[in-house]
Formats: structure tokens, C-alpha cells, sequence
């Protein structure tokens, strides 16, 4: 696992949600990308129950990679943050009493997933109790570990295809200490989701219509 | 460096300017002519002496008149075959021989055929006599300039033929285990953000296994204190095979690992220095610490980061400075 960058791309104006990632598609393979197969990432949101103090219950998250299929994530806000095997859905099920799921927040990113010399782009579609919300794009750097070597140089590739759309360095990376080193699992990646995927529910807060 | 050989110059000699010297050189035409001459008229008497052997003897009144008479006439024929013969000989003298000093001997008076236009075996002959030569010439050239550059990366190898093998074995692959040990870990020292781990796994010769900060990682094989081969892998891919042994076959999954590998196996040959292959090792480490910053300097022609997909991978031998693969001629 190399360098990830995940970041929101808004739609065009205009244009819809697909409209917008077919025109990204086409970017990408005007580049010389190669079109390789899908993904998904999901998320369920938990709240956890019987909380004696009065203290605001933390909300858990377990999310699913289809870059890691037997593997089930699971993020506390701001930490801690677990992986396990895929089947730990099924222990949230049997903590029913302790963690609730939150129906209706399941949200969910798919796309295509491309690959360009040693770089992997996922663009996807990010949805929400199946209406589209906004996209996704997902950059990895295969061949680098460390997010502050090669960061200008990702910034210059994504310049290429998404124009003035570039992202900041994510925050996961600039908060570490000592050489901004990515671990070699994809929790750096499923927090970024995480953010944008709490980013994209906020929207959906503001113009009132609510889903909960 | 490619070698072109252009066949397309004017050639040396036309074909008219060698068929004219054939003519000339050491031919005198008019004792040519003469011979030729000559040689008819020894025919046609030796022609008559057969003649009239077949005829037999004529009819003559008496068998003795016979008998002379046609003795008479044999004789008679020799004689003119034998003038003839010595009249041939001596105008084969005035002929003289075609000149030997021809560059293409004998071969050379292909040009008197005179069904040149049906073969053309005359020109075909020179123009490859031509080729023969530049090819010859392009290639002395050749050779001396790749000799001033040579590839070969021991002392011993200079006129060392097959035939005879140098008895000992020069002494740059015989150093000392311990020799070995020092140079390299003296070279470990001057580098703090390389490490080097030294393994020996099938006998004295050494691999050394580079961890270049946290970008990449290099496999070195060593045959003493040479050089022999390296590969070029990412920090995170694995240098071990299944079986716990170091991997020194396998290239790297990244596109970008096996281009610094093919510049690291450039670098190999670029450095070198038989007397003194302590140095060797250090100019090339010297040149692969320079990559620690393989993510973060961007082209020095282009000024960007990416072409093709690919970070600057090439670095100057002597400047250290980073260029794309194509941006460096």
C-alpha cells in the first residue's frame, strides 16, 4: 500500500452526478489510464447505548474496502481504530444491546477503479440510502510510503485531471509525527473516507430535507 | 553508441575508369591483335596436317612415288605448323603478362565480357568490393572509438584470448573476506540514511542489502569488491523469497523501481575503475544515496515531477542532479 489521497469532487455545474464522473472517465483514459475492474467502499454508522454518564455517546463506524474483502474496519470518532476479519459484522450483531445501528446512514462509494504507471485513481459515485450525492476520487501512489516525499508530486498528477479541484495534503497525514510514515494497512484511507463520508451527510442536513 | 555505415558515398572508382586500366596496364594491343592472328593461321595448318593424314596416300603411278610424295607433303605441314608455333611463341612474348598489381586480379577481366548487359556480374562485383572495404574501414574506426571506452570492468581482460587464460587470477577477485567486510562497512559509516546489511549466502561472494532512507530498497551482489549486479525494489516490497533467502531475481511490481533498477545496472558499468575497486563501490553508493529524494525533487530540464506517469528517475553520473528518462540527453 503506497501514499492515499481521497478527496470530494464537486459536480459540475450543470451537469449531474454521472454526467460529472463520465467526464472525469474520460479524462482519466485521455491520460493514458487503464480502466481495471470496480470498487466500493461502505460505511455503517453506531451508536452506542446505555451510556451511564452523562457524556455525549461516541458514534462507531464500520466500514468495508473492497481493496481489503476479508477485512472489516472499524473507527471510533477520532480514534481508536480497529481492523478485523470480515465476520466481525456479525459480533455487531450480537452487541445489539450495546451498539445501535443507525438505519438510513449507511453510506456507500462505487466506481471504476483505474490504473496509470503507479498510480491507482477510484472514482465513485458516493450514495446515500440509494440517491447520489457527490463523488468520490481516490488517488494511491503505489510505489512511495511516505505522504510528505511525494505529495507535490501526487498534487501535480491529480492537477492533471481534476484541475483546480486539487485537495490539500490530507489531515490524517499532516497530524503524525515522525516522517509522516503510512502504515501499511488502509486506515489512513478509511479515515479520509470516513471525513468525506461525514462531510457528504452534513450536506444533506442543510437543505432540510433530513433523512433520520 | 550506434554504429551507422553509410554505404550510399560516392564510390572510389567507376566502372569505366577500371575497365580502362585493364586495357592498358602491361597489354600491348597491337601484338594482341597479331597473336590472334597467329593463332588462326596454327590452326588451319594444323587443321591441314590432319587433313591429309585423312586423305591418305594420293594416286600416284608407282607405290614408291606414292610414298614420297605424300611424306613429302606431311613434312611440308609440320613445318608450317612448327613456324606457325614459334611465330605464336614469339608474339606471346610481345603480349606480355595483364598486370598482377589490378586490385581485383583476375577478376578484373570479367570488365572484357562482352554480355555485360545480360550479367551484370562486372558491377555487382565492384560495388561489393566497395561495401567490403568501407565496412572494413567504418569498422577499424568503430573499434578504436569503442576501445577508448571500454565496458570491460577487469585489468586482466585486455588482450587476454581465449587460448590463453591468465594462470593467476587477477588480484581485485581474490580480496581478502575481511578486505571486503571493512570497505563496506567504512562505506556504511559515511552514509547515516543507508543502511547496509551484508549477507554471504553461497560462499565468499557478498550481497549487500541498501535500505536507502524510507524510499527504497537495493539488492547488490558482489563478486569480491566488483560490482555485479543490482536490482532495485520499493521500501515496502519484499527483498526475501518464500524461503527466507534473499531475492535477488525478481524485479520490482512499480514501474518506477524497475527504471532505477536499469539506470542502477547504467551506473554499474559507468563506474569503474579495475585498480581500485574500493572507489567503485563508493562512487556508485554515493550515486544511489541519491535517490532519497526520488519522490521530491522535481526534473532539472522540465521542472516537473511527473512525465509519463514516472518521477525523475535518471540521475547525473557526476552532478547527482535529477532528470526525467527523457529529458536528459
Amino acid at each position: 500500500m503506497g501514499v492515499t489521497c481521497v478527496c470530494q469532487v464537486p459536480v459540475a455545474e450543470g451537469k449531474s452526478v454521472q454526467q460529472t464522473v463520465d467526464q472525469l472517465h474520460k479524462k482519466l483514459e485521455q491520460l493514458g489510464a487503464v480502466k481495471q475492474g470496480s470498487f466500493f467502499v461502505d460505511c455503517e454508522t453506531y451508536h452506542a447505548t446505555g451510556n451511564a454518564s452523562g457524556q455525549p455517546s461516541k458514534l462507531l463506524y464500520v466500514m468495508h474496502n473492497s481493496e481489503t474483502p476479508l477485512s472489516c474496519m472499524a473507527l471510533f470518532e477520532g480514534g481508536p481504530y480497529l481492523t478485523a476479519d470480515a465476520n466481525f459484522d456479525v459480533l455487531m450483531v450480537k452487541l445489539k444491546s450495546h451498539f445501535q445501528n443507525a438505519k438510513g446512514h449507511k453510506v456507500e462509494s462505487r466506481g471504476a477503479r483505474y490504473r496509470y504507471c503507479d498510480f491507482l485513481v477510484k472514482v465513485g459515485t458516493v450514495t446515500m440510502s440509494s440517491s447520489a450525492r457527490g463523488i468520490s476520487v481516490e488517488v494511491e501512489y503505489c510505489a512511495c510510503v511516505v505522504p510528505g516525499d511525494c505529495w507535490n508530486l501526487m498534487k501535480e498528477f491529480m492537477q492533471s485531471f481534476l484541475g483546480s479541484n486539487v485537495p490539500e495534503i490530507p489531515s490524517v497525514f499532516t497530524s503524525k509525527p515522525e516522517g509522516l510514515f503510512a502504515p501499511a494497512d488502509c486506515m489512513d484511507t478509511m479515515s479520509q473516507y470516513l471525513e468525506l463520508f461525514s462531510k457528504v451527510r452534513k450536506q444533506q442536513v442543510l437543505p432540510g430535507s433530513s433523512v433520520r | 553508441m550506434p554504429l551507422r555505415i553509410d554505404v550510399t558515398c560516392a564510390p572510389a572508382l567507376t566502372v569505366g575508369e577500371i575497365m580502362a586500366d585493364v586495357m592498358n596496364v602491361g597489354v600491348n594491343l597491337e601484338a594482341f591483335s597479331q597473336a590472334i592472328n597467329a593463332i588462326q593461321a596454327l590452326r588451319s595448318s594444323v587443321t591441314r596436317v590432319f587433313d591429309s593424314l585423312k586423305d591418305g596416300m594420293k594416286n600416284k603411278e608407282t607405290l614408291e612415288g606414292r610414298e614420297k610424295a605424300f611424306i613429302a607433303e606431311f613434312q611440308d605441314n609440320l613445318q608450317s605448323v612448327n613456324r606457325d608455333l614459334t611465330e605464336l611463341e614469339r608474339l606471346s612474348n610481345l603480349v606480355g603478362r595483364p598486370s598482377e598489381s589490378h586490385p581485383l586480379h583476375n577478376s578484373g577481366l570479367l570488365s572484357l565480357d562482352p554480355v555485360q548487359d545480360k550479367t551484370p556480374l562486372y558491377s555487382q562485383l565492384l560495388q561489393a568490393y566497395k561495401w567490403s572495404n568501407k565496412l572494413q574501414y567504418h569498422a577499424g574506426l568503430a573499434s578504436s572509438l569503442l576501445n577508448q571506452q571500454s565496458l570491460k570492468r577487469s585489468a586482466n581482460q585486455i588482450g587476454a584470448s581465449a587460448k590463453r587464460r591468465p594462470k593467476v587470477q587477477p588480484s581485485t577477485l581474490v580480496l581478502p573476506i575481511q578486505y571486503v567486510d571493512d570497505v563496506i562497512s567504512r562505506i556504511g559509516r559515511m552514509f547515516p540514511d543507508m543502511s547496509i546489511e551484508l549477507f554471504r549466502p553461497n560462499g565468499t561472494s557478498a550481497v549487500l542489502l541498501v535500505t536507502l532512507g524510507k524510499v527504497l530498497k537495493a539488492i547488490v551482489v558482489m563478486r569480491s569488491l566488483f560490482i555485479d549486479r543490482t536490482i532495485v525494489r520499493g521500501y515496502h516490497e519484499n527483498v526475501h523469497s518464500e524461503d527466507g533467502k534473499l531475492d535477488i531475481w525478481s524485479k520490482s511490481n512499480y514501474q518506477v523501481f524497475q527504471k532505477v533498477t536499469d539506470h542502477a545496472t547504467t551506473a554499474l558499468l559507468h563506474y569503474q575503475l579495475p585498480q581500485m575497486p574500493d572507489v567503485v563501490v563508493r562512487s556508485f553508493m554515493t550515486w544511489l544515496r541519491s535517490y532519497i529524494k526520488l519522490f521530491q525533487t522535481p526534473c532539472q530540464r522540465c521542472g516537473k515531477f511527473l512525465q509519463d506517469g514516472l518521477p525523475p528517475t535518471w540521475r547525473d553520473f557526476r552532478t547527482l542532479e535529477a532528470f526525467h528518462d527523457t529529458c536528459r540527453q
